[in-house]
C-alpha cells in the first residue's frame, strides 16, 4: 500500500478509538467508532484474495450494523433522558440494547459467529489489530455503562462466550482462528466480572493484550499461519522453541505465570460475592481451551516434526520484519504474576 | 527457608556457566550441600521455625522438605546415562527443569499461606509436564503429558474457589493461624461441597482409585528422573496438601470421608491385584505406588494421631522405596531397551551387586519389618483397625499381595534361567551403585531412629 495511505489509515484507526475514549457525548463516541471501523476495512482488505475480500465486508457488515443498534439507542436515551452525556441509561430497554450493540462490536458469545473468520481472511497484524486493538473503544464505552445493566444478561454473556470460545477452538489448526476463539474466551473472563469490579476488566485487558501481541509476534516472525509451519520451529528459529509454550500456558492461565493473575483476581472477586457455580464453571470451561493451547505446544517444542534442511539456512539471514518491544512484552507476559498486588487497586 | 531456597536458584546460573565436563559435578555437588542444609530444620526446638511470614518449618514439612532435597542429587545421577548422546545446552535444559522443579517443591513444602501453597502446586506441574513430554521416550507420553495435566488441574480448580470462598469467610488462610481461626463445618449440602472442593485436587494428586487413571501412564512414559520425582515427591503434595487442609474442614470429615475410605481400601487390594498380572516392570512399580498412597489416604482421612504418624513414615519410606524401585527398572531399560520384565531374567546370575539392590528394595516394598515402611504400614493398619474392626480384612489381604507381586517382581528379574537375548549386558556401574546405595542407607538408617520423620507434634 502507498506509504501516505498508509500513515493517514493508522492514524485514523488510532484517533477513531481515542475519540471514543475520551469523549462525553455520545454522538462523539458513535462517530470515534465508526471512524475507526471505516479505516480498519482497507487494512483488512490489503490482500486481494476473495477471502480478503470476504473477511473486510463481513467485518463492515456486522459492525455497521452494531454501530447503526448503538445509534438508535443513542437516540431513544437523549429522547428520554434529554441530554447526550455518557452516563447509564435509566430505561433498562436501552441498556440491553447498547449492551448486545457493544457484544456484537467486540465479538462475545452469541453474536461472536463473525470473530474466526474475519481473523482467519486477513494477514497476521491486521488480524492481531482486531483482535486487540478494537476492543478497546467498546469496552471503554462498557466502562461507562455497566452500572445500568442487567446482571444476568452480562453474566450469562460472559458464561456463553467462554464456552463458545473453549468449544470452538477444540477443532482448529489454524492459528489465526485459535487466537480468535482465544480472545472470545477472555472476552467472557472480562465481562464476567464487570458488575463486581471494573478495574480487574482492564487488568485481564491489558494482560489479554500484552499477551497476544507477543503471540502474534512471534507466529509473524516465522510466517506461521498454521499448526503444521509451527512445528518447524525447532529447525529455524530454536530460541522461540520455549516462548511459543510459555505464551500459550499463560494464555491457559497456569501460575506462576502472568496469565494466571487476571483469573485469580476475577475467582477471588466473584467468591467474595458468594457467587461460587459462575468461576467454577468458568474455570472447567476454560481447561478446554488450554488444551488446545497444549496441543499447539506439543507441535512446537515437545516434539520434533521432520523438516528439510533448507529451513535451517532461514537462521542466518537477517530479520527484515519489525518486532517492536518483543522482549519487554514477552517478559511481561509471563514473568508478572509476582507483581500482582501492584496490579489490583483495591 | 530462604538458606535453602536461595541455592537453589543459584544453582541456575551455576549449571549454565560450567564447563561442558564439570556439569554434572558442579550440580550433584550443589544439590548435596543443599540437602545438608534441610538437615537443620529437624532440630525444632519450639515445635516450628518462622522466620519469614510467607515460609516456615514444622515437624510435618522437615522430613518432606528433607526428601525433596535428598531426591535432587539422586535424580541427577540417574540421569546421565539417558542424556550421553544429547548436546551440552539439551542436558542443561534438562537439569534447568529439574531444577525450577526443585525450587517450586521446596517453596510449595514451606510455605505458610494456602493461597501460595496452590500456586506453588500448579507451578509444579509445568516442569513434570515438559519433563515428561518433552524428554520420554515413547510416542504415547503426549496422551501421558494430556493427562496428568488436566488431571490435576480439573480436580485443583475447584481448590481455588474452595480456598478463596474461606479467605473472604475467615479472613487469612495463614496455616500457623488456622488452628484458631476456622469455623465448625457443620453437615449441610454448601459445606458438603465445600468439603469436596478442598479434598478432590489432592485425591486426584495422591491418587485416589477412581481418578488414578493418569498415574501410569505418567509414571510409564516419563524418563527416569521424572518418575522418580512423580513417585517420590508428587504423590506426597497431594497428602500433604490433605493434611494442611483437614483442620479447617472439622468435624464435617467424619461424614464426609467414607466414600473415599472405602474407595481406598478397594483400590489398594485392586491395584495390587492388577501388579499381579502386569507385563511391563515400570507399569508395574506405578500401580504399587497407587496402592501405597491409598494406604496413605485412609490413614489421613481417620485422623487419629498414630494414623497420621503412620501417614508421614510412609510417605517418606514409599518415596525413598518407589523411586530405588525406578532407578533399577531404569538401569533395566538402559540396558536391554525395554520394559517387559521377561526380557531380563535370572540377572542374579551375571550381577550379584545388581541382586542385591533389587533384594532389598523388594524386601522394603513389601514392608519387611524392622524398615520404616513396616513403621508406617503397622500405625495405619493399627489406627485403622481400631477406627473399624472390618477394615483389617482388606489392608490385611493388601498386606498379602503386596508380599506377592514384590517376591514376583524379584523372582521373574533376578531367579531362574538366564534369557539368551540378554548376553552382553554390561554389569552396574559405579555412579548406578551409588546411586542405589543413596537410595537405600536412609531406609535402612531411618529405622534406627524414625523419631525424625514421626511429625509427633505438627
Amino acid at each position: 500500500m502507498n506509504p501516505l495511505a498508509h500513515l493517514i489509515i493508522s492514524l485514523t484507526i488510532l484517533t477513531g478509538t481515542t475519540i471514543t475514549i475520551l469523549s462525553s457525548h455520545w454522538f462523539l463516541a458513535w462517530m470515534g467508532l465508526e471512524l475507526n471501523m471505516l479505516a480498519i476495512v482497507p487494512i483488512l482488505a490489503k490482500n486481494t484474495n476473495p477471502r480478503s475480500t470476504e473477511a473486510s465486508t463481513k467485518y463492515f457488515l456486522i459492525q455497521a450494523t452494531a454501530s447503526m443498534i448503538l445509534l438508535m439507542a443513542i437516540f431513544l436515551n437523549n429522547l428520554t433522558s434529554g441530554q447526550w452525556t455518557i452516563n447509564p441509561p435509566h430505561n433498562q430497554t436501552l441498556s440491553t440494547m447498547m449492551l448486545i450493540a457493544l457484544v456484537m462490536k467486540m465479538g462475545m458469545a452469541p453474536l461472536h459467529f463473525w470473530l474466526p473468520e474475519v481473523t482467519q481472511g486477513t494477514p497476521l497484524i491486521p488480524a492481531m489489530i482486531v483482535l486487540t486493538w478494537q476492543k478497546l473503544a467498546p469496552l471503554s464505552i462498557m466502562f461507562q455503562i455497566f452500572p445500568s445493566t442487567n446482571t444476568s444478561i452480562i453474566l450469562m454473556i460472559s458464561i456463553l462466550s467462554i464456552m463458545a470460545g473453549s468449544w470452538g477452538g477444540l477443532n482448529q489448526t489454524q492459528l489465526r482462528k485459535i487466537l480468535a476463539y482465544s480472545s472470545i474466551t477472555h472476552m467472557g473472563w472480562m465481562m464476567a466480572v464487570l458488575y463486581y469490579d471494573p478495574n480487574i476488566t482492564i487488568l485481564t485487558l491489558i494482560i489479554y493484550i500484552f499477551l497476544t501481541i507477543s503471540t502474534f509476534m512471534i507466529f509473524y516472525l516465522n510466517s506461521n499461519m498454521t499448526t503444521l509451519s509451527l512445528s518447524h520451529t525447532w529447525n529455524k528459529l530454536t530460541w522461540m522453541m520455549p516462548m511459543v509454550p510459555l505464551m500459550m500456558m499463560s494464555l491457559g492461565g497456569l501460575p506462576p505465570l502472568t496469565g494466571f493473575s487476571p483469573k485469580w483476581a476475577i475467582m477471588q472477586e466473584l467468591t467474595k460475592n458468594n457467587n461460587l457455580i459462575i468461576p467454577l464453571t468458568m474455570a472447567m470451561l476454560t481447561l478446554m481451551n488450554l488444551y488446545f493451547y497444549m496441543r499447539l505446544t506439543y507441535s512446537i517444542s515437545m516434539t520434533m516434526f521432520p523438516t528439510s534442511n533448507n529451513t535451517k539456512i532461514n537462521w542466518q539471514l537477517k530479520h527484515t520484519k519489525p518486532m517492536p518491544l518483543l522482549p519487554p512484552l514477552m517478559t511481561l507476559s509471563t514473568l508478572m504474576l509476582p507483581l500482582t498486588p501492584l496490579m489490583l487497586t483495591n | 527457608m530462604l538458606k535453602i531456597i536461595l541455592p537453589t536458584i543459584m544453582m541456575l546460573p551455576t549449571m549454565w556457566l560450567s564447563k561442558t565436563h564439570m556439569m554434572w559435578i558442579n550440580t550433584m555437588t550443589c544439590s548435596l550441600l543443599i540437602s545438608i542444609f534441610t538437615l537443620m530444620m529437624l532440630y525444632l526446638p519450639n515445635n516450628s521455625c518462622n522466620l519469614s511470614l510467607n515460609f516456615f518449618s514444622d515437624p510435618l514439612t522437615s522430613p518432606l522438605l528433607m526428601l525433596t532435597a535428598w531426591l535432587l542429587p539422586l535424580m541427577i545421577l540417574a540421569t546421565q546415562q539417558h542424556l550421553y548422546n544429547n548436546s551440552a545446552p539439551r542436558k542443561k535444559l534438562y537439569i534447568s527443569m529439574l531444577v525450577f522443579l526443585q525450587i517450586s517443591l521446596i517453596m510449595t513444602f514451606s510455605a505458610t499461606e494456602l493461597i501460595l501453597f496452590y500456586i506453588l502446586f500448579e507451578t509444579t506441574l509445568i516442569p513434570t509436564l515438559i519433563i515428561i513430554t518433552r524428554w520420554g521416550y515413547q510416542p504415547e507420553r503426549l496422551n501421558a503429558g494430556s493427562y496428568f495435566l488436566f488431571y490435576t488441574l480439573a480436580g485443583s480448580l475447584p481448590l481455588l474457589i474452595t480456598l478463596l470462598h474461606y479467605f473472604s469467610s475467615l479472613g487469612s488462610l495463614n496455616i500457623l493461624t488456622m488452628t484458631i481461626n476456622t469455623k465448625e463445618m457443620m453437615l449441610s449440602w454448601t459445606n458438603n461441597i465445600m468439603w469436596l472442593g478442598c479434598m478432590m485436587a489432592f485425591m486426584v494428586k495422591m491418587p485416589l482409585y477412581g481418578l488414578h487413571l493418569w498415574l501410569p501412564k505418567a509414571h510409564v512414559e516419563a524418563p527416569i528422573a521424572g518418575s522418580m520425582v512423580l513417585a517420590a515427591i508428587l504423590l506426597k503434595l497431594g497428602s500433604y496438601g490433605m493434611m494442611r487442609v483437614t483442620p479447617m474442614l472439622n468435624p464435617l470429615t467424619e461424614k464426609m470421608s467414607y466414600p473415599f475410605i472405602v474407595l481406598s481400601l478397594w483400590g489398594m487390594v485392586m491395584t495390587s491385584s492388577i501388579c499381579l498380572r502386569q507385563a511391563d516392570l515400570k507399569s508395574l512399580i506405578a500401580y504399587s505406588s497407587v496402592s501405597h498412597m491409598a494406604l496413605v489416604i485412609l490413614a489421613i482421612l481417620i485422623q487419629t494421631p498414630w494414623s497420621l504418624t503412620g501417614a508421614m513414615i510412609l510417605m517418606i519410606a514409599h518415596g525413598l522405596t518407589s523411586s530405588l524401585l525406578f532407578c533399577l527398572a531404569n538401569s533395566n531399560y538402559e540396558r536391554v531397551h525395554s520394559r517387559t520384565m521377561m526380557f531380563t531374567r535370572g540377572l542374579q546370575a551375571l550381577f550379584p551387586l545388581l541382586a542385591l539392590w533389587w533384594l532389598l528394595a523388594n524386601l522394603t516394598n513389601l514392608a519387611l519389618p524392622p524398615t520404616i515402611n513396616l513403621m508406617g504400614e503397622l500405625l495405619t493398619i493399627l489406627a485403622s483397625f481400631s477406627w473399624s474392626n472390618f477394615t483389617i480384612m482388606f489392608t490385611g489381604f493388601n498386606m498379602l499381595i503386596t508380599a506377592l507381586y514384590s517376591l514376583h517382581m524379584f523372582t521373574s528379574t533376578q531367579r531362574g534361567p538366564l534369557t539368551y537375548s540378554t548376553s552382553n549386558v554390561k554389569p552396574l556401574f559405579t555412579r548406578e551403585n551409588t546411586l542405589m546405595l543413596m537410595h537405600m542407607a536412609p531406609i535402612l538408617l531411618l529405622t534406627l531412629n524414625p523419631k525424625t520423620i514421626m511429625c509427633l507434634t505438627p
